[in-house]
């Protein structure tokens, strides 16, 4: 077989018994690969209702087939599990060198079942699969992990591990590979601490087989040359990072400001991609075989925030900046590289401090019980928070649980801005309402990732939608949903695989992207067919997060009862019910949300 | 009537020097739309570019009033 391996590594924790297994070719196609074919695995193999932190959860790496291919941004791998942040799915996704490196020992996924009694890291060099003591670096952040396990390892290998967070069981711990990028999201981190698997380092020469290797580079070379051509033009993800946006929500009126009391920042200036790119870039820092390289390595050179390290991403701007209404960029430098080596995902852990904030100004949070004041733009108190919700020490212990159980623990859950318990990215629907459908129907809660539709909304790619209507955007997100799932699923990144390898029509269709995957893999999918399995894998993920008990397709109180009180979306809430039963009708389920028996049928899904 | 144009990351090398974070006021006529207030700055004016009016999606052909604010960026990205 072509593009996957079509074979599984599976370490029971427990037992350190290792073992390995082929996939049904036929199952490899209808699921596609990396989210696909995780969540085919996950739902047949766990109770979707098992505590997320318990030896009964199960842990997916998984690669898509085009990773470790020519395919540019064919980087990519998906982390899939049960969440303990949002008690449904997680599915998290990271590029940087470490699944390419994965893929090549020659197994396309990694399952991790129960639970070792001590640490431990997994080591794999193809089939040389070695469970060890991590004894030597628990207690040790990402950075460190890596440098050790590769010393001991090999230089040639990579490492995904998780820092003091994910050790400590916070909510919002993340998965941090090649030091800096992370699968971020839902605390896939805090479910590999609760399984005392600290690291997982892989190598190997094993790339897959392709099924038209000639071709497949010719339209490699041919999709790289049009990331070029823009990267000429001037392309901002290259000069800024995801940096720049900062000004376009704010422009838009939909830049999360101090817990979304606000959409506009009136310091954005201070901490945009300007300041950014003249203060503190070293320079852009691409993952494994991208055109693209919107990732920035910083540097604060001296002061009491020194420090060195990749980002500030968009949305971490949109969180640990604006969301606590932080102005100092340096501080938030600072920040975001402590998240990175505490292993924290930034918008859950700004999100949740800015929350606090909102708690402590209003009283509802009194300083004796946080042991200092946190009012919004104290960037000193919001570092201070981020390292005692790393080590879940004095109020951190109440941080380390997301700010929706922060705020229902003292009594005033209206000031959580979540869904599914998962914190709100940086797009305020109230002016996005596409975002607003999306993010109270998501699979894993709340994330921009799960369907994008800001880029037609915010940023106009590949056509300008206006974000303030509701009319045609279930059908819109419906589409983006399907459409990120099988990018996801296919192991190639987003920003590029959007731009790249769709066509341009509003209802994007992943032309290039179907031909790649047919190029490796030779399943011949047509487009068509390829949103067709992206849907499968999108409704036997509804199906997981339906019997975990997370039926609620809601918004927070804040989204739909509290107008925006400025910018351009001034005045405006989320019109939820204008487009909930329409999307539920577009996606074939039934009034209360459920997959209907014809369109699991029509899937081939299990009743 | 004085108007602003506000230009974002890389469309702000089209601004001239005394621009402050991307924004530069104009003096223009009465009645000059919003299509004609952007033309004067070296940007692409196709799908590539997204323009609003105080931050709202409009027709390029709204004719702008006082104190109005035009906003560009490049579509290129993505974010």
């Amino acid at each position: 077989m072509y593009g996957w391996h079509l074979r599984i590594l599976r370490v029971n924790l427990t037992t350190k018994k290792v073992t390995t297994e082929d996939v049904d070719p036929k199952i490899a196609r209808d699921y596609l690969g990396g989210r696909g074919w995780a969540i085919h695995y996950l739902y047949k193999e766990m109770d979707p209702m098992a505590d997320a932190l318990s030896p009964e959860n199960v842990l997916i790496f998984a690669t898509g087939p085009l990773t470790a291919t020519p395919a540019p941004t064919g980087n990519r791998y998906m982390v899939v599990t049960k969440s303990p942040l949002t008690g449904a799915l997680a599915h998290s996704n990271s590029g940087g060198e470490f699944p390419t490196w994965m893929k090549r020992t020659g197994f396309d996924m990694f399952i991790f079942e129960g639970k070792s009694p001590e640490p431990v890291y997994v080591f794999v060099n193809e089939d040389q699969v070695e469970v060890r003591s991590a004894a030597h670096v628990w207690g040790k952040d990402t950075h460190e992990t890596t440098d050790i396990l590769k010393a001991e390892t090999s230089a040639d290998a990579r490492v995904a591990c998780i820092g003091q967070a994910g050790e400590n069981l916070a909510l919002m711990a993340a998965i941090m590979n090649d030091k800096h990028r992370a699968a971020a999201r839902s605390g896939v981190g805090a479910v590999m601490g609760s399984k005392n698997l600290k690291a997982v380092v892989a190598m190997g020469n094993k790339n897959p087989a392709l099924h038209n290797p000639e071709e497949m580079r010719a339209l490699s070379v041919d999709t790289s040359k049009n990331v070029g051509a823009d990267v000429k033009k001037g392309s901002n993800m290259r000069i800024y990072g995801t940096s720049y946006v900062p000004q376009v929500t704010n422009t838009l009126g939909i830049l999360p400001t101090r817990n979304f009391l606000q959409g506009t920042f009136e310091h954005v200036n201070n901490i945009d991609g300007d300041a950014l790119k003249n203060q503190y870039l070293i320079r852009h820092t691409p993952c494994y075989r991208c055109p693209l390289s919107c990732g920035r390595l910083t540097e604060v050179p001296d002061g009491k925030y020194k420090g060195k390290g990749e980002g500030p991403e968009y949305e971490t701007i949109s969180s640990l900046g604006t969301g606590c209404g932080v102005s100092d960029l340096a501080a938030l430098l600072k920040a975001n590289y402590l998240c990175n080596e505490y292993g924290m995902d930034t918008i859950t852990t700004g999100m949740t401090i800015a929350a606090a904030m909102e708690m402590y100004e209003k009283g509802y949070i009194p300083e004796s019980v946080i042991g200092q004041p946190l009012k919004f733009g104290d960037h000193d108190a919001m570092i201070e928070m981020i390292k005692l919700m790393a080590h879940r020490e004095g109020f951190g212990n109440d941080l380390a649980q997301g700010s929706y159980r922060l705020a229902e623990k003292y009594g005033h859950p209206e000031i959580a801005v979540t869904t599914r318990k998962q914190e709100f990215p940086g797009y305020d629907p109230r002016g996005s309402q596409g975002m607003g459908l999306l993010y109270a129907t998501s699979n894993k809660g709340a994330s921009h990732m799960e369907g994008d539709v800001a880029y037609e909304e915010v940023f106009g790619v590949p056509v300008k939608e206006n974000p303030l209507t509701t009319e045609g955007k279930p059908e819109l997100v419906k589409h983006f949903e399907d459409s990120f799932a099988l990018m996801d699923s296919s192991g190639v990144c987003v920003f590029v695989g959007i731009r790249y390898m769709f066509n341009k029509d509003r209802m994007i269709l992943p032309q290039t992207l179907a031909n790649m995957m047919n190029l490796s893999t030779g399943a011949g999918y047509t487009p068509e067919e390829a949103l067709k399995a992206a849907e499968r894998v999108y409704n036997l993920e509804r199906m997981f997060l339906l019997k975990a008990g997370s039926t609620e397709d809601t918004l927070p109180y804040r989204m739909l009862h509290e107008p925006l009180p400025d910018g351009p979306a001034k005045g405006k809430v989320v019109e939820l019910d204008k487009m909930l039963p329409e999307f539920y009708k577009v996606r074939g389920w039934d009034e209360k949300g459920w997959p209907t028996r014809e369109k699991l049928q029509e899937l081939g899904l299990p009743n | 009537m004085m108007i602003r144009v506000k230009l974002i990351a890389n469309y702000r090398e089209a601004l001239p020097p005394e621009a402050k974070h991307g924004v530069v006021e104009l003096d223009v006529p009465a009645g000059t739309t919003v299509y004609e207030a952007i033309s004067r700055f070296d940007i692409p004016l196709n799908d590539e570019s997204v323009i609003v009016l105080n931050g709202l999606t409009v027709d390029m052909n709204t004719p702008l009033v006082e104190g109005d604010m035009v906003t560009a960026f490049s579509a290129i990205a993505g974010g």
